[in-house]
């Protein structure tokens, strides 16, 4: 398989007045195409530093970071916008939909800044929420609220899924079908995707896991046989 | 971006309230500019327009009698370019009402050879017929005494009767605001008008024979009146001159042109008031928006929407206002234009003196309201757009965890409520916010307390000018300068007279350096007690036997202080050679509400004029029951111009101060409601930021009131430090007001009374109150179950 991104050394420091936090201490990893990689961790282990770093949305203080054999590190404001814009999808644990859009309109604003985007009825279909286009967040379930998170995320097309405990808040039945969602985009449409989690159960479906501890990659752990969601025991 | 425009219309239309709310306080700032800006843009128009085609003179002279053959060799002096020489003369008219004083000014046309200076502009009707009794009246006066043209009209000249028909109207740029003399403060048009007589008419009629006793001049280019002012002086001097006066002291222009003055000053300051609160508004509200909108943000900048985007995202609620606020403003205040064109076409007899629509106005309104809420849009958008979106997605950290330095005052502070606590915790975590909202507060209170202390104004201007300065019953405007003694005795005898004092006025100009300043030179005796002067305690001042006391307006135009000398020359004074005028010490200042005087010792004036014993009006005390009497005695005598009650006086002042009453009660209006702007947008931004604390109340079974208590707390505090603020700001604002609203006929009083800030203060409560009660419905529909259930 193909090398999407890696990262050599990551290093992240906080500072807050005079209190600096060494978040990330060095961290050293590689990110294959189509992969379906979890990221475990306690509280405070690094892992949403990292999703962002990975996302472009802040930088690493030091270390370097390659997307597509391409330097990421030393990359202005400009460029990490147009990384994100075009390569990476993101779904958060609060969801962060706009609440004055409807469904449709909370993918269809995705679909605005996107080079090559997919149908947002399409994708509502594929989520499961084709019946619910025209629903306020207010007027959705959790779950259907991460779906059409997950919708946003995915009409852009971008070749890279970053999901920040995408079924922290979610009940299981709810969570299988979140994650389902995400495991056929996988499948079908060969998206590499990244997901930070606590719960330990949705490694088993991951190509490879990551174990972060106090800012360091403990170890990975490659998954040889991936089970479906619907395997998974909560 | 469609999906962003959607969002920004749906935001607005949630929270139409608030933008509303910024919207008419930019459309008031805006309404204001564009009516006062082209009202004052008509008004010069007009005035430049009127002056220029009708020549208006450069210079006015008046003498006791002039040859008439010799007025055109008046423009052999150098730097002169033209003259002419007229008849003025003032005629009572007679009326069925026996003590009636109404009055018209007769000037005379020459219907031979053609005016070149201040020429007539025939309104309607037609122009006399040489040698018949026929005049043109101005249209005011005309409209205001319900005549019609072919009407008669019965007049006293020179003690004997004239009829004279009306052929038609006709105007003069010398009489753009008609006031019989400085003393009326207003225009009367019901009492007092010009009329045009042939000058063959006037000249059968009057006693001086081929004379003219009122002379006007052009300059030529470059020319400055007072290099010619010297050369007229000479010539003049053995026709007894009694005042020369230039363009810009001419009473009508003066006062057109001081109108046009304050008029542009209020345009600039007053929009700038309204434009700045607005400012503060929608500056506090964007950011508590943009603060909102804190994950959002990092949601669309994590999905790829770059800087430029977000900020055009949200710059376009800022934009809709300026447009909304903009097109609002600037169409009511060109609507408004018209009629307060049309009402100072009362007070100006200006023609072509009209509104129209302005596209000037319209754009430059337009380009100020964007330029107000985009600046305080961008200021309020930059912090969170500097962000890197992965901190933006987090919650702000606490403005400061520790104790707000009020938490400190453990008494004040352990007797509070929860919900009180919350509210005023916010007041300080956010200073910023907080003190444009206290300043906005002030403004509003400041302008407030100006309103409310205008009734003060005008009342210590009357009570001051009627029962303490004037304590005359009837003042006798003699007809020409009279021996002092032998008036004095005459009237003394007449019937219920308890007293009668004299007082010698003459015209005369001030000079401190390039500053000089037209005025009256006032001379009273030592013990005079039926005009008083009065010092700024209201405490009785007496004429120095040495020097002159000055008014405050006119010390300030001087730029003089006691103990400065000024030289004083006067028309009437006969000059040794080589003595044009003297130089005498400035003794005092003090306040002149009506009027603007330089005041002298009477014998002091009398050796200054050197024209001995003379005096020009008797101050009389009589018995109530005398004075119609008095007045009718010497309605009709030749030697007495005007008789004045001191109840004609109030009348006159309180006319004027009425005409001011009404601004400045819109002024208090339209403070009001950007006050309750200011609040409302407060109280519901304030409802939105926090409406899952307040669900979250609501939900631990507190009622719609006692959660109100939050939002609260939170505007009354800010309301103290607003009125602590604002009662400086007042002071300086009623200082402004004062000073712009003076003319040289008047000046107000600068005085802030405690009632005036506690009436200030009840209004700005009032306003808050309101505000607030609109926050109480909103608490009480607030769905705070679905708010607990969704995530922002």
């Amino acid at each position: 398989m193909d090398v999407l991104m890696e990262g050599r050394d990551i290093h992240k420091l906080y500072r807050t007045g005079e209190v600096e936090v060494e978040v990330l201490k060095g961290i050293d990893f590689q990110i294959f195409q189509g992969e379906f990689i979890v990221v475990l961790g306690q509280s405070g282990s690094g892992k949403t530093t990292l999703l962002n770093i990975i996302g472009g949305m802040t930088q690493a203080t030091t270390g370097e970071l390659h997307y597509k054999g391409q330097p990421l590190h030393n990359s202005d404001e400009q460029q990490l916008t147009l990384y994100r814009r075009n390569e990476v999808g993101f779904v958060f644990q609060n969801y962060n939909l706009m609440p004055n859009l409807t469904t449709f309109e909370n993918v269809r604003l995705a679909v605005e800044i996107a080079q090559n985007p997919l149908s947002v009825i399409d994708v509502l279909r594929e989520v499961g929420l084709e019946a619910w286009a025209d629903h306020f967040p207010s007027q959705l379930s959790g779950g259907q609220q991460q779906r059409v998170a997950i919708a946003r995320a995915i009409v852009k097309n971008p070749e890279l899924l970053l999901c920040d405990e995408p079924t922290g808040a979610l009940d299981i039945q709810t969570g299988i079908q979140v994650l389902k969602a995400l495991q056929k985009l996988n499948h079908e449409y060969h998206k590499t995707v990244m997901i930070i989690t606590h719960n330990a159960e949705i490694a088993k479906m991951a190509n490879r896991v990551f174990y972060l501890k106090d800012g360091l990659l403990d170890y990975v752990k490659v998954v040889e046989h991936p089970i479906s969601p619907e395997e998974i025991s909560w | 971006m469609v999906m962003l425009r959607r969002k920004a219309w749906r935001d607005i239309k949630e929270n139409k309230g608030v933008y509303l709310a910024c919207i008419v306080v930019i459309a008031i700032g805006l309404m204001i500019y564009a009516a006062m800006s082209i009202v004052v843009e008509n008004l010069d128009k007009a005035q430049q327009v009127f002056y220029s085609e009708t020549h208006f003179a450069d210079g006015f002279i008046n003498v006791t009698g002039y040859p008439e053959n010799k007025v055109n060799s008046l423009t052999y002096l150098s730097g002169i370019d033209q003259a002419e020489g007229r008849m003025v003369k003032d005629v009572r008219l007679i009326d069925q009402q026996k003590d009636s004083n109404r009055y018209l000014r007769m000037v005379s046309i020459n219907m031979t050879t053609p005016q070149k200076i201040n020429q007539l502009r025939l309104v309607t009707g037609h122009l006399p017929t040489d040698n018949r009794s026929e005049i043109l009246v101005d249209p005011q006066f005309l409209q205001a005494n319900h005549l019609s043209l072919g009407d008669t009209l019965k007049v006293i000249i020179e003690g004997k009767q004239a009829t004279f028909y009306i052929t038609g109207t006709a105007q003069n740029p010398e009489f753009i605001y008609i006031m019989k003399n400085s003393q009326d403060l207003y225009p009367s048009p019901t009492d007092f008008g010009i009329a045009y007589v042939p000058l063959s008419t006037l000249k059968a009629m009057v006693k001086e024979k081929g004379q003219v006793n009122d002379l006007v001049i052009t300059l030529k280019n470059g020319v400055s009146f007072d290099s010619v002012k010297d050369s007229l002086q000479a010539e003049l001097k053995p026709y007894g001159v009694q005042s020369i006066v230039p363009r810009k002291d001419q009473t009508s222009n003066a006062i057109l042109t001081s109108k046009i003055d304050g008029l542009k000053s209020e345009a600039k300051t007053l929009p700038v008031v309204f434009l700045g609160v607005a400012s503060f508004i929608l500056y506090s509200m964007l950011q508590r928006l943009i603060e909102q909108q804190r994950a959002a943000i990092g949601t669309l900048k994590a999905f790829g929407f770059t800087n430029q985007e977000v900020i055009l995202h949200y710059l376009t609620y800022p934009l809709v206002i300026g447009t909304a606020g903009g097109l609002l403003g600037s169409l009511s205040g060109i609507a408004l234009s018209f009629p307060l064109t049309t009402l100072y076409k009362q007070y100006f007899a200006l023609p072509g003196l009209k509104s129209e629509f302005s596209v000037k106005y319209l754009l430059i309104s337009l380009a100020l309201a964007h330029f107000f809420s985009l600046v305080s849009g961008v200021k309020g958008s930059l912090d969170i757009l500097r962000l890197e979106p992965a901190q933006a997605m987090r919650p702000a950290t606490p403005i400061t965890a520790s104790k707000t330095r009020i938490e400190k005052i453990t008494w004040f502070w352990q007797n509070l409520s929860s919900q009180a606590q919350m509210g005023i915790r916010d007041v300080f975590r956010t200073p910023t916010r907080s003190f444009f909202n206290v300043l906005g507060i002030a403004v509003v209170f400041s302008l407030m307390t100006v309103s409310w202390s205008m009734q003060n104004m005008i009342n210590l201007l009357t009570v001051v000018q009627l029962e303490k300065v004037q304590t005359y019953d009837v003042k006798l405007q003699l007809a020409h300068p009279s021996p002092t003694g032998t008036t004095t005795q005459a009237l003394t005898h007449e019937a219920g007279v308890s007293k009668v004092e004299p007082v010698l006025e003459a015209p005369g100009t001030l000079r401190n350096g390039w500053l000089n300043k037209e005025v009256v030179l006032m001379g009273l005796t030592k013990d005079a007690t039926l005009y008083n002067i009065l010092d700024k305690n209201g405490g009785r001042v007496e004429v120095p036997d040495q020097g002159v006391l000055l008014s405050e307006h006119l010390a300030i135009i001087l730029n003089v202080k006691v103990g400065d000398a000024i030289y004083v020359e006067s028309p009437l004074r006969r000059e040794p050679v080589g003595q044009k005028g003297e130089s005498l010490l400035v003794k005092g200042v003090v306040p002149q509400y009506v009027g603007l005087n330089a005041f002298m010792e009477e014998k002091q004036l009398q050796r200054f004029l050197r024209q001995g014993e003379i005096s020009t009006s008797m101050l009389v005390k009589v018995e109530p029951s005398q004075v119609g009497s008095m007045k009718s005695k010497y309605l009709n005598a030749s030697n007495v111009t005007t008789t004045e009650s001191l109840k004609d006086t109030g009348d006159k002042i309180r006319k004027m101060m009425d005409s001011f009453g009404f601004t400045v009660w819109v002024l208090a209006v339209l403070g009001g409601i950007t006050g309750f702007a200011l609040i409302y947008n407060s109280s519901i931004i304030s409802l939105s930021e926090r409406k899952r604390e307040l669900a979250s109340l609501r939900v631990l079974g507190m009622t719609p009131r006692e959660v109100l208590l939050v939002i609260t707390s939170e505007q009354w505090t800010l309301y103290t430090f607003g009125i602590l603020l604002g009662i400086p700001l007042a002071y300086g604002l009623e200082i402004s007001m004062a000073q712009a609203l003076s003319t040289d006929l008047y000046s107000l009083p600068a005085e802030l009374p405690p009632v005036a800030l506690l009436g200030a203060a009840v209004g700005t409560a009032f306003s808050v109150l309101v505000a607030q009660s609109r926050a109480y419905y909103k608490i009480k529909s607030l769905p705070y179950v679905e708010i607990l259930a969704t995530r922002d």
